[in-house]
């Protein structure tokens, strides 16, 4: 008999585990999307895979290889699949601290068979962008075998995957009830009449996870951080060099065309700042603007100092995302007091990077019952202080 | 060189529904974005200061949170904004509203030349400049492309409009109010810098306290238009798609032209 599993939300953590577990023979798999896949914050996210940069702890060097190379082969295997911009990465370092890990991470590209290089000589870090100011920095490592990814693109290969082998799409349908019996999950009752039963139900609902595990009677220990950016036209209306992504402690950005997308880092976020982080309904943001006034102020000074070439640019537009992280900013995976009801949600802007790896262990979980060291530390139990 | 620029707050969303009690437009959301033609009227307006001096007042009508429109319109580059703004002017049609930005313009001082966008996204009259001309009891053009020239001492302009696949070139005596067609130009963007700069350009807030326009002739009450039906269209056409191999799509294809011309 082969185990029935429902998944809430169809952005990357949804269509990437349900990806993995229709690898199982035995897995039956439906995913539930109350509006489009990989269309609410999987299509805000900047879908950066850098091979080293502050994103990730070098500590999970593994989760963000394995993502990074999900997709490369992912682009292999049909091009343009995962909307690789091969721009490489431009990593700066303001301190000490930032170089000994960028350091770090270059070593650890360089043993997977990527390039990699710290760059000292400042002459040669204008020649990548020229539009910088070297000044007060160290260096800055730089690889150009990387770029960013497209997470809608990605979102929507992965659904097309799992339906070729066997499971179950149903977007425009918003599930609005988890049913629940003697602790166990026993199936969800959704916008359509008829109601599902499920041996496992997951939660891959991101910034609706406090919603969707209430459902469920869970409370779902998730902060909402801002995620505040803006595309700008860049003075002269295009680039006459590629620009890479560029990553500061403070910001990251990124080419869109010929705009540039810049946005407030993920872990210069203050869960304690109301105006950084708080629990909101992300039912309620706005398609384009929503950015705080003083985001202006913050992104001015930060440009006139980094990167001067750019600070006139045009505004094109700006948007607000919510990122969906627990207090110690990594995901929650696995099992939950609720037996079947299973987490695969918080990764906090990091669902691109972390989803393949972390999918790829919660399907075995969920088939087989065998737990993972990326799991035990994502685990929801150590949030229960 | 003074010019006033009349824009709009519109809807971002283009999903707008109607109440099927009142016959008015329900909004999504209460985001709101500048009318896409009145950033036409903005950036023409912007240049001939640029080429002639003065400075552009950007004026409009609404509730409290147009204010974010009219300091976007700053950011991009007006110099000063009149806020138009009391719950006496809701519910009003395109002539009471008319009425009211006239006189706000006028109470705001001397303006050689006023515009506006040709249409706004959301209601698409196309009145409401016209109807501000004839208040002040000035000349108009509509939808232009663009201004030519300033003439007789600027007294006068040459401007360019489109109609009917003809282009006219027509002369206007100042002070006039011009529409711009929409696209006609490309609208300069804000910038960080000048839309820090923005939030300190002075801004007027006017009611009809400074305004004093009698109330029958504003809002619902100085209305002569009513709506009395309107419905969300209703889009016939669908789409399917064909699969197959090459054999299998040229029959597919065959048989449909086939039904097709049956039809």
């Amino acid at each position: 008999m082969k185990k029935k599993i429902g998944i809430i939300g169809g952005g990357i953590s949804g269509t990437c585990l349900a990806y993995n577990l229709s690898l199982y023979d035995n897995a039956d798999v439906t995913v539930f999307e109350k509006d489009t896949v990989g269309g609410a914050s999987t299509a805000k996210s900047a879908g950066t895979v850098c091979l080293f940069d502050d994103s990730l702890k070098n500590r999970y060097w593994d989760v963000r290889l394995y993502g990074f190379e999900t997709y490369l082969k992912m682009e292999a295997n049909e091009k343009g699949s995962a909307g690789f911009d091969n721009t490489g990465t431009l990593v700066v370092a303001t301190n000490k601290q930032v170089e000994e890990t960028i350091k770090t991470g270059i070593a650890l590209a360089k043993a997977a068979g990527y390039s990699g290089e710290y760059i000292t000589d400042k002459e040669r870090i204008k020649e990548i962008l020229p539009d910088i100011s070297t000044d007060n920095i160290l260096g800055a490592g730089y690889t150009n075998d990387d770029g960013y990814f497209d997470g809608t693109m990605i979102s929507n290969y992965f659904a097309k995957e799992f339906v070729a082998n066997g499971g179950t799409l149903k977007t425009g349908v918003k599930v609005e009830e988890v049913i629940v019996e003697n602790g166990k999950v026993k199936g969800i009752k959704t916008s359509e009449p008829e109601n599902y039963a499920f041996d496992v139900v997951v939660d891959a609902s991101g910034p609706w996870s406090r919603f969707t595990g209430k459902m469920a009677g869970l409370d779902v220990p998730l902060w909402h951080t801002k995620a505040e950016a803006f595309f700008l036209s860049p003075p002269g209306k295009k680039l006459s060099y590629t620009f890479p992504v560029l990553k500061y402690p403070e910001f990251y950005a990124l080419r869109s065309g010929d705009n540039i997308f810049i946005c407030k880092s993920h872990l210069s976020m203050d869960l304690s700042n109301p105006m950084h982080a708080g629990q909101w309904d992300p039912d309620k943001l706005p398609a384009t603007g929503g950015t705080d006034e003083y985001f202006i102020d913050f992104l001015l000074d930060q440009l006139e100092m980094k990167v001067p070439g750019i600070v006139d640019s045009g505004l094109v537009s700006s948007w607000l995302s919510y990122r969906a992280e627990p207090k110690d900013f990594w995901p929650i995976l696995g099992e939950t007091p609720v037996a079947g009801y299973i987490l695969a949600t918080g990764y906090g802007g990091n669902g691109v990077i972390e989803a393949p790896a972390a999918s790829r262990d919660l399907a075995k979980l969920i088939m087989i019952g065998e737990s993972t060291p990326l799991l035990e530390n994502w685990a929801y139990s150590r949030l229960l202080a | 060189m003074n010019i006033a620029v009349l824009i709009k707050q519109v809807p971002v969303s283009n999903k707008v529904s109607v109440d099927s009690d009142t016959h008015a437009l329900i909004r999504a959301s209460a985001e709101g974005m500048i009318n896409p033609s009145d950033l036409n009227a903005i950036e023409a307006a912007l240049s001939l200061r640029d080429q002639q001096g003065g400075k552009v007042v950007v004026f409009t009508m609404g509730p409290p949170q147009a204010e974010a429109s009219l300091r976007e319109a700053m950011a991009i580059g007006c110099d000063e904004a009149c806020l138009i703004t009391d719950r006496a002017f809701g519910r009003a049609d395109t002539l009471a509203t008319a009425r009211v930005l006239a006189k706000a313009v006028e109470y705001y001082g001397n303006f050689n030349l006023i515009a506006c966008g040709a249409l706004s996204s959301d209601g698409a009259t196309g009145q409401v400049g016209a109807m501000v001309a004839e208040a002040l009891d000035i000349p108009h053009a509509s939808e232009i492309r663009s201004i030519l020239h300033m003439l007789a001492d600027n007294h006068q302009i040459e401007v360019l409009k489109d109609l009917e696949q003809q282009t006219y070139t027509l002369l206007v005596d100042l002070p006039a109010l011009v529409t711009f067609q929409f696209g006609c130009n490309e609208p300069r963007l804000a910038t960080l810098r000048s839309t820090r700069a923005a939030k300190n350009k002075p801004m007027l807030t006017v009611t009809n306290a400074e305004l004093k326009i009698p109330s029958e002739l504003i809002g619902a009450e100085g209305s002569p238009s009513r709506v009395i039906d309107s419905w969300e269209p209703q889009d016939g056409r669908k789409a399917e798609m064909i699969n197959g191999n090459e054999i299998e799509l040229a029959q597919k294809l065959r048989a449909l032209l086939a039904k097709g011309d049956e039809a």
